[in-house]
């Protein structure tokens, strides 16, 4: 090990120190559950201090400068998306195993050998693991680049303990309006809040940003997130999904896929404001 | 068949196909995309856990939504 991972892993050490303490009365997120995980007590996440793992693979489908990525996904998330695709996790994070650090950075070791250009830490949501994310990056070779696959709704402590650890803020800006927010995803002051943290984590690292187009959120969301993008973050990358899959029981979000020509009209839209699009 | 949309339990996979023949997998994980190969190897490209390239369908990366 060199000196500056050393220093790499000192730190990071430390501020998972500093991540844990937070935990004693947990305001991780704008959920302010104020309860204290350390002592088994459980937040709007669902999780104590216990950090779990449900799936960790090698995948091809993230954004093309980040395949193939390392994808690690954690159990339990602060939002309630409607049309999550990884909900059964997120509503019972207990369920899911609980990591063994020390093999985990084994994993992570096995691969980088096996091809990840980069480690992608996701879930559920990052920031509410925030502790355990910290313990693993004291224990692994910054060999790849770190991304933060993130929904960006979090408080300062999550930039301020993750800044110059992480090397990409994959931020997920899902919808446009804090009525939709509230009605799909379960956010109170969701624009303000990801707007200052994508802000914010764009002063210290690389961030793409991520949309999936949903069917019938145009207006609504769509066209004011590209607009402000426009405005604050004009050579920011853009990445535009058309993977919504609607959910079985649907009751706010869409309920229909979304069609290959509305997909091509939002890619012409984003283009015409001269956003930056990456795939 | 039951009435009722399936709600889906932890290490469930679900598999969508849709009216106009396409196949959904949702958060598909490594097991689901190296089945989905094994059907359709087409166009694009995965490895197999020797690093080796293959080819992978491309519906079954382009399916998989976060939360």
């Amino acid at each position: 090990m060199n000196d500056m991972d050393y220093q790499v892993h000192r730190e990071a050490f430390e501020r998972a120190k500093l991540a844990r303490e937070a935990l004693t009365n947990c305001n991780l997120c704008p959920h302010q559950c104020n309860i204290d995980r350390t002592a088994g007590e459980k937040g709007y996440c669902g999780l104590d201090d216990t950090v779990r793992c449900f799936r960790e693979m090698l995948y091809y489908g993230e954004e093309s400068e980040l395949v193939p990525s390392h994808q690690i996904h954690f159990a339990g998330c602060n939002l309630r998306c409607e049309f999550c695709v990884v909900a059964e996790w997120n509503e019972l994070p207990s369920v899911a195993k609980e990591i063994d650090f020390d093999d985990m950075a084994k994993t992570i070791a096995r691969r980088q050998s096996e091809g990840a250009r980069t480690l992608n830490f996701l879930g559920g949501e990052p920031a509410v693991n925030l502790h355990g994310i910290l313990q693993l990056l004291g224990r692994v070779e910054s060999k790849i680049k770190v991304v933060w696959n993130s929904n960006m709704y979090y408080n300062d402590i999550v930039d301020k303990l993750t800044m110059g650890l992480i090397d990409v803020y994959l931020a997920d800006f899902k919808c446009g309006n804090n009525s939709c927010a509230e009605g799909l995803l379960g956010a109170s002051n969701y624009m303000e809040i990801v707007k200052e943290n994508i802000l914010k984590a764009a002063g210290h690292a690389d961030v793409i940003i991520r949309h999936v187009v949903m069917p019938g959120h145009s207006k609504c969301c769509l066209k004011p997130i590209l607009e402000w993008l426009a405005e604050k973050m004009p050579k920011v990358k853009l990445s535009l999904r058309s993977n919504y899959v609607p959910p079985v029981k649907a009751i706010s979000a869409p309920k229909e896929y979304l069609k290959q020509e509305d997909m091509q009209n939002v890619v012409d839209l984003a283009k015409s404001m001269g956003l930056k699009l990456t795939k | 068949m039951k009435s009722e949309p399936y709600k889906r339990k932890p290490g469930d996979f679900e598999i969508r196909i849709l009216n106009d023949g396409k196949v959904v997998m949702i958060a598909p994980d490594e097991t689901l995309i190296e089945v989905a190969h094994a059907v359709e190897p087409s166009k694009n490209i995965m490895p197999s856990k020797k690093g080796d390239k293959k080819e992978c369908r491309k519906s079954n990366q382009r399916n998989r939504v976060k939360n």
